[in-house]
């Protein structure tokens, strides 16, 4: 979609020179603290190159995290590089940033094309180009038969398109997306989530935030969890996944006769304790979830056991997460 | 599918368990999986039916008064309508500076000077000058009063949405607005009519007043509570309707103030120039003067024209303010703006 | 497209960034309603004086006799100011400039209203004054009558400076001279000064200049942040005093073509309405020169001290108000004192300075002016005087005109220049939600 496929993925040509050594973002040991509540703490993240999800609940620090890269808060704890310059005193390293933030509120007073150039201007371009570039980036969206309409009359999709655009006019290595996605139709959703791929695929540094595992999963396979400020996990998908399937975990499981049916189960390998809290409860820990839920249906089938229930109480969020946090609460 | 079987074909894996913590099934993703266990597979569509609401509702007054004490609160605790730091702060301040010729009376009854008494003491144009002395009561204390109260007061239920709050209940736009008006009213009444009771008392107390005098000055006494009544009410209502046509906090409270000090800086500088009053028609404060200088009876420093014009410019005034915020209201859409 | 794009210098740069902001401000004050609706009260405001300048411009003055002289007391036909020039008696109807040989005609009483004008032409210590209608050298009177000043020279006004205050005048007039000036022709000039001055100073330079940047700037930083569009400017690189400023130049741009276009629209009227020689008063655009100077310069102060206000404070308003009751304080003093030292430390001080030292350069006979109308041929005041004694000061830095304009500007510049680095600093140091 991009006019210019030529400059797919080389290196910028901005100021400040990237060597290999220095990662695009790096947390050092960073904590934000507002009062007493914690908005973070002690994040230590190094991140070059492909496309990041962070993932998180509200609150989860996600939208913290991207204001300390963008300098718009001071951490209250270690250090935030961008491009090896603390962003905080220096807004040098914007030129190559582009930052779509979560807010919906926007000029609206605007057409979209005056709202990107108008933008584009402030990275030193002159009129002409940043015209030339804000049709440009709003062609790549797909919202060029749209510039020269209001913003205030866009939908929420045209809106997050207009925000993503305005963010890509200087043609940027590293693009922060604070929520994109969120309160976008399915039609506006696919759209937003083909630009960020395509993103990647240029080559360039991108971190898109979310709250939902399946908008991530479309577009990247490289995550980073956030839960109550920490940082609890990071990497593939894929492999954080595999990793869940080691975590010990407990299936509830009501029926006529618990004492019997805990007897088969025993000698299933996966399972590792049983426990009774009373007469028609059992509890069972394991640490091949994933093996024994395939295998339970026939044991309990093959021996003729009454259950009503099947159950997995640790399995919401609060429970995955405060183990995958420590398992402190 | 009954609640005693489970689902084979829904292994809980990591995946899963991510699916369960961060997925939502927005229609647009594989469907298979992020089907949840004890998902029914069969779905229905229930017949809509209905039926009126029976409760007993409770009278229109005491829902008004909700309203009204949500407003009044706000400025004494939390929990109730959020007012400003600084607007609580300073209506404290414009409440304890207003008792300053309270505090001289009861000083002067210590003192028992009499030249004091005659300063600050209750007379004719002391209870005018509580109520309507232009500096520093009318310049410093009562218009910023009522630019910090009206200053968000419709404007910012309708910036933040809160105005679907209220018209989501069974409460008429005509309430909302009247109770809105009359809470910024009684706060203002704290400062000027509340003092000025005060004022009266303190003069009873350190004088020994007795009867006799109290029926004496009482008329000059309900001119002064009237005409501050008439300068809370404009004030009022103009910042109101201001209110009601702006969406931010600045603009109201910087209008009712341009609007009181603009008009009387304007009418000031033609009559020094051309020695014609006539402009004093157009600044609300200076009608609400010399309405009131005729009500109580001091003199008045308004000589080419009647106080029946200034009335009657008054009356005009409240009327096109109310006017606005009637029909600003009736049409507000109940939207964040 | 990387490649094709040259790489901005730094002046050009910050050139571009400049004007994008300040362009962008510029759109976004012109789509506001609050805007136009400031704008407009504004111009109304002017207009509604306007009219009562109109008003008295095109009015009759009834013509005064101030000194009585054009009654016939007697009842000879004779006014008295023609038997006092012959030295008939006034109260006897037998004896009159009739008798005389040879015979004169009665004068109509007309003759003997306005007949004696000022003929001052400098303030200048000393001696000034003619008596027009000769009749302070009469025969009849002594000489001491003729020099009841005693300065030695018969019918003549000695102008003395007052001994502690030199810029009021001491009037001592031998009797009958200047004593029936024309007062038509001094309460519109009288008026037409004052109006130029008022407006000038109190509706231009204070209200529109005060109430302008309270409505429009403080909100240009704090609006943006409360709404969150201040993200997309701070994410570009942009360092935030640059924002700052560049927000604040959007806003004089407007502001200072809105000051011009209502300052202009005012000069033309004034200068074809007021009385003059020719078609178009052209003395009076120092004046509006200054005035525009001063409302510029103040519009540019207020601006960046109530951005900062509103950057330093979620309620800049509460901050600003007091300011603004405070500056209202010093242009009532301004008034009154223009050399008080208080007025060292406000803005609106300094920009009246530039009014008061332009209007008395483009009319330096404006104390004369008021001296003579004020004395009124010593029947009291005429028509207009008190209200241009009322807004006319002399500008209190004592450096003369020209030089109190420089001091004045450069004050103005640095308190500006002041007010941006507080606001930029207050600015750089905010954390954004």
């Amino acid at each position: 979609m991009m006019p210019d496929m030529t400059q797919q993925g080389q290196p910028s040509q901005a100021p400040s020179p990237t060597t290999p050594n220095v990662p695009v973002v790096l947390f050092n040991g960073v904590s934000k603290s507002y009062g007493r509540i914690h908005a973070l703490s002690n994040i230590t993240l190094a991140l070059s190159g492909g496309v990041t999800g962070i993932l998180g609940m509200n609150g989860a620090g996600k939208s913290t995290l991207f204001k300390l890269l963008m300098g718009k808060l001071r951490p209250s704890a270690g250090e935030v590089k961008l491009f090896g310059t603390n962003p905080w005193k220096n807004p040098a390293p914007y030129a190559r940033v582009g930052f779509v933030p979560e807010h919906e509120k926007m000029h609206d007073w605007m057409t979209a094309l005056e709202f990107v150039s108008t933008f584009a201007r402030l990275h030193g371009m002159t009129r002409s180009e940043a015209e030339k570039e804000a049709i440009r980036v709003l062609d790549f969206v797909g919202l060029r038969d749209v510039a020269n309409k209001e913003i205030g009359r866009f939908s929420k999709g045209m809106r997050q398109r207009t925000k993503i655009a305005h963010a890509l006019v200087n043609d940027p290595d590293l693009i922060i997306l604070d929520e994109p996605l969120q309160g976008c139709d399915p039609l506006a959703r696919t759209t937003i989530m083909n630009v960020i791929r395509e993103l990647g695929k240029l080559g360039r540094t991108v971190l898109v935030s979310s709250h939902i595992l399946n908008e991530i999963e479309r577009i990247t396979e490289q995550i980073v969890i956030l839960h109550q400020g920490k940082l609890v996990a990071l990497g593939n998908l894929h492999a954080i996944r595999e990793r869940l399937d080691q975590i010990p975990h407990t299936i509830r499981i009501v029926g006529e006769d618990a004492r019997a049916l805990a007897r088969d189960l025993l000698s299933h390998p996966a399972v590792f304790g049983v426990s009774f809290p009373n007469d028609r409860e059992l509890l069972i820990q394991t640490y091949h979830f994933g093996q024994l839920h395939a295998d339970l249906p026939r044991l309990i089938v093959e021996n003729n056991h009454r259950v009503n229930m099947i159950d997995n109480p640790d399995d919401d969020l609060e429970s995955l997460l405060n183990y995958l946090a420590g398992g402190s609460s | 599918m009954s609640e005693n079987e489970a689902a084979p074909e829904a292994p809980v894996t990591g995946q899963g368990r991510m699916d369960v913590a961060w997925g939502a099934n927005t229609g647009d993703e594989h469907p298979e999986e992020v089907q949840n266990a004890s998902t029914p597979q069969s779905g229905e569509i229930f017949e809509q039916l209905y039926t009126p609401w029976t409760g007993q509702l409770n009278p229109r007054w005491m829902r008004n008064w909700s309203i009204l004490r949500h407003h009044l609160l706000g400025i004494f605790k939390k929990g109730h309508r959020p007012w400003t730091m600084p607007t609580r702060i300073f209506i404290l301040i414009a409440f304890l500076a207003s008792l300053s010729d309270a505090g001289m009376t009861l000083l002067s009854g210590v003192v028992g000077s009499s030249e004091f008494h005659s300063l600050f003491g209750v007379s004719r144009d002391n209870l005018y000058g509580h109520v309507l002395g232009f500096f520093p009561r009318n310049v410093l204390y009562y218009p910023l009063v009522a630019a910090l109260l009206v200053g968000g007061v419709i404007s910012e239920d309708r910036q933040h949405g809160t105005s679907a709050l209220y018209f989501s209940r069974p409460i008429s736009r005509f309430d909302y607005v009247g109770m809105k008006f009359l809470s910024v009213a009684l706060i203002q009444a704290l400062v000027i009519l509340i003092t000025y009771v005060l004022y009266f008392l303190a003069e009873v107390v350190a004088f020994g007043r007795g009867w006799a005098w109290m029926v004496d000055i009482f008329p000059m006494f309900l001119a002064g509570m009237i005409a501050g009544m008439l300068l809370i009410i404009t004030y009022t209502s103009i910042g109101l309707s201001l209110s009601s046509v702006s969406t931010g906090r600045f603009f109201p409270g910087i209008g009712l103030l341009a609007i009181v000090f603009g008009t009387k800086t304007l009418a000031s500088i033609v009559k020094n120039l051309f020695e014609r009053e006539i402009l004093y028609l157009i600044s609300p404060y200076d009608c609400v003067a010399h309405v009131g200088q005729a009500l109580i009876g001091t003199q008045t420093t308004y000589d080419q024209y009647s106080w029946t014009y200034s009335l009657v410019a008054l009356v005009a005034m409240n009327a096109v303010a109310l006017y606005v915020l009637a029909s600003r209201v009736a049409s507000m859409e109940v939207t964040r703006e | 497209m990387k490649q094709n794009r040259e790489i901005p210098s730094l002046w050009s740069g910050m050139d571009r960034k400049a004007l994008a902001i300040g362009e962008f401000t510029l759109r976004q004050q012109r789509k506001r309603l609050s805007t136009w609706v400031v704008f407009i009260v504004g111009i109304a405001a002017m207009g509604v004086m306007t009219m009562f300048y109109i008003d008295a411009m095109t009015r009759d003055y009834e013509a005064i006799d101030n000194d009585g002289d054009s009654y016939d007391w007697d009842g000879d036909g004779y006014p008295n100011g023609q038997e006092a020039l012959y030295g008939t008696d006034t109260l006897d109807a037998n004896s009159h400039p009739g008798i005389l040989d040879p015979s004169i005609l009665p004068d109509d009483p007309s003759v003997w209203i306005d007949e004696d004008d000022f003929d001052w032409d400098s303030l200048a210590e000393g001696s000034v004054g003619k008596d027009d209608n000769g009749d302070c050298d009469v025969e009849s009177r002594t000489a001491s009558q003729k020099d009841a000043n005693n300065n030695g020279i018969p019918c003549d006004i000695e102008l003395t400076s007052e001994r502690w205050n030199p810029n009021a005048l001491v009037i001592r007039s031998d009797g009958n001279v200047d004593e029936d000036p024309d007062d038509e022709a001094y309460a519109l000039e009288a008026i037409h000064r004052s109006f130029v001055l008022a407006t000038g100073k109190l509706g231009v330079v204070f209200l529109i200049g005060i109430f302008v940047p309270l409505f429009m700037a403080t909100g240009l930083i704090r609006n943006e942040m409360t709404s969150g569009t201040m993200h997309f400017m701070l994410a570009k690189p942009i360092a935030r005093s640059e924002v700052f400023l560049y927000r604040l130049l959007g806003f004089y741009a407007l502001a200072w073509v809105y000051l011009t276009v209502l300052i202009a629209l005012l000069a033309v009227i004034t200068g074809f309405t007021g009385p003059s020689e020719g078609f178009f008063r052209f003395s009076d655009l120092g004046v509006w020169m200054a005035v525009w100077l001063a409302s510029l310069l103040a519009v540019m102060v207020y601006g960046m001290l109530f951005c900062t206000l509103g950057v330093m404070w979620k309620h800049g308003m509460v901050l600003a108000l007091p300011f603004a009751a405070w500056e209202l304080g010093m242009v009532l003093t301004t008034l009154g004192a223009p050399e008080a030292s208080i007025l060292r430390f406000s803005v609106i001080g300094w920009a009246m300075n530039i009014v008061d030292a332009g209007a008395a350069l483009a009319w330096s006979d404006t104390p004369l002016l008021i001296q003579m109308g004020l004395w009124g041929g010593g029947n009291g005041p005429l028509e207009g005087s008190e209200g241009l004694n009322f807004f006319w000061s002399t500008p209190g830095l004592g450096l003369g005109a020209l030089g109190t304009i420089i001091v004045s500007v450069l004050v103005l510049v640095f308190q500006t220049a002041a007010c941006w680095l507080l606001g930029s600093a207050l600015f750089k140091s905010k954390e954004i939600e």
